[in-house]
């Protein structure tokens, strides 16, 4: 290796170790904590510490926005040497940040803070109305069921779940994590969304696409959560679509989360993988040119 | 009907959701400043113009990722004043 290549090497491993990927997952945390306090907050005056998130958010979207001029810059460096940017670049991970965080033990809590468990029977309540499947009864030899042990888990869980087309498993999964868990899916399934619709459609999805998507994923979306809103999928779509959402009052955490995700499994079972994929550590799968949506 | 306790499970809820987001933030700034050190190492002398827009876009990027910490941490402590007075 000649020195000018040891030093391509060096500057393409810099710009692809920039912490994209951790960034994104900051922006998603941020988000989903803001729907939270948004419908915790709608009636009151009281801001509860949404501006500041909003600002924090904004922070950290133009943060992503400098890094990503930065690997610009870098690639444009690489090119004035001679050196091809592209050449060897491995497959884009950073949609899947939030899957591989969330498998990271969560820092400990403040001691004030007390655990949400209180939020069982408000997310077991949703759960139900949202899937039409009731809390499955305490198992008869006491022992506690087999519970996800992470939001990506569950996601995957959920994917599954999708797959099969078995709501009854589906509303096993979702009534048997605590909300916190639960709530977790928004802002791990968002990158998630993004990257799976782009696979399906073959191209970055747009404004444009948002009627394809809704044709492609919406029927099964309702077959399988009798009980979530149209305008919570339409939400969901607009964002990964990026185009401008309808004003209205904040859904409820509860079903913006699990309509995620399983929306994600619908889109994984469009593109005919198996949700296994979704963890952080397996393969990529190839990118199709466009699925027929 | 929702209850005191369960608003405030809920705050705390989203203030996890935060904690989460800035343990997120931590770890980038840290990777941010590793990235910094070694671009500055590779490209020491270079006059070369796009070396200092990299530079620049980094240096930008920790600065929005600090103010996006303080931001969080005002969003938290509002949050924890309102609980409080539940």
């Amino acid at each position: 290796m000649s020195l000018l290549q040891e030093l391509g090497a060096q500057l393409r491993a810099t710009s692809e170790e920039l912490p994209t990927g951790q960034v994104s997952v900051a922006m998603e945390r941020l988000r989903s904590a803001t729907e939270l306090l948004n419908w915790v907050r709608q009636t009151s005056v009281d801001p509860i510490g949404v501006p500041q998130l909003g600002n924090a958010t904004e922070h950290a979207e133009h943060a992503a926005a400098a890094l990503r001029l930065a690997q610009d810059a870098i690639a444009a460096y690489l090119a004035g040497l001679g050196l091809a940017a592209d050449a060897g670049a491995p497959p884009d991970r950073d949609y899947k940040a939030g899957l591989a965080e969330g498998q990271q033990p969560s820092p400990q809590p403040d001691h004030e803070q007390p655990a949400p468990e209180q939020l069982g029977p408000w997310w077991r309540e949703r759960v139900e109305k949202l899937t039409g499947e009731a809390p499955p009864p305490p198992q008869e030899n006491g022992a506690p069921p087999q519970r996800p042990a992470d939001t990506a888990e569950l996601l995957q869980r959920v994917a599954a779940g999708v797959r099969s087309g078995d709501r009854a498993r589906l509303g096993r999964d979702l009534h048997g994590v605590d909300a916190a868990t639960g709530l977790g899916l928004s802002a791990v399934t968002s990158l998630v969304l993004h990257r799976l619709a782009g696979d399906l459609l073959g191209h970055e999805p747009g404004p444009d696409d948002l009627q394809r998507l809704r044709g492609a994923a919406g029927g099964r979306v309702r077959s399988l959560l009798p009980g979530t809103s149209p305008a919570v999928l339409d939400t969901l779509l607009a964002r990964i679509c990026r185009a401008p959402q309808a004003e209205q009052a904040p859904a409820h955490p509860a079903d913006s989360a699990v309509t995620a995700s399983v929306l994600t499994g619908v889109l994984l079972a469009r593109l005919g993988r198996d949700p296994a994929t979704l963890d952080p550590g397996a393969p990529e799968p190839l990118r199709p040119r466009g699925v027929d949506a | 009907m929702a209850s005191v306790a369960e608003v405030r499970a809920a705050v705390n809820a989203a203030l996890q959701q935060v904690t989460e987001g800035q343990a997120a933030i931590q770890a980038a700034r840290e990777k941010l400043g590793e990235a910094q050190q070694s671009l500055a190492a590779a490209l020491d002398g270079s006059a070369n113009d796009a070396v200092g827009a990299a530079h620049a876009s980094l240096s930008q990027a920790d600065q929005q990722l600090e103010e996006c910490l303080g931001a969080t941490l005002l969003a938290v402590e509002q949050a924890q004043t309102y609980t409080a007075t539940l």
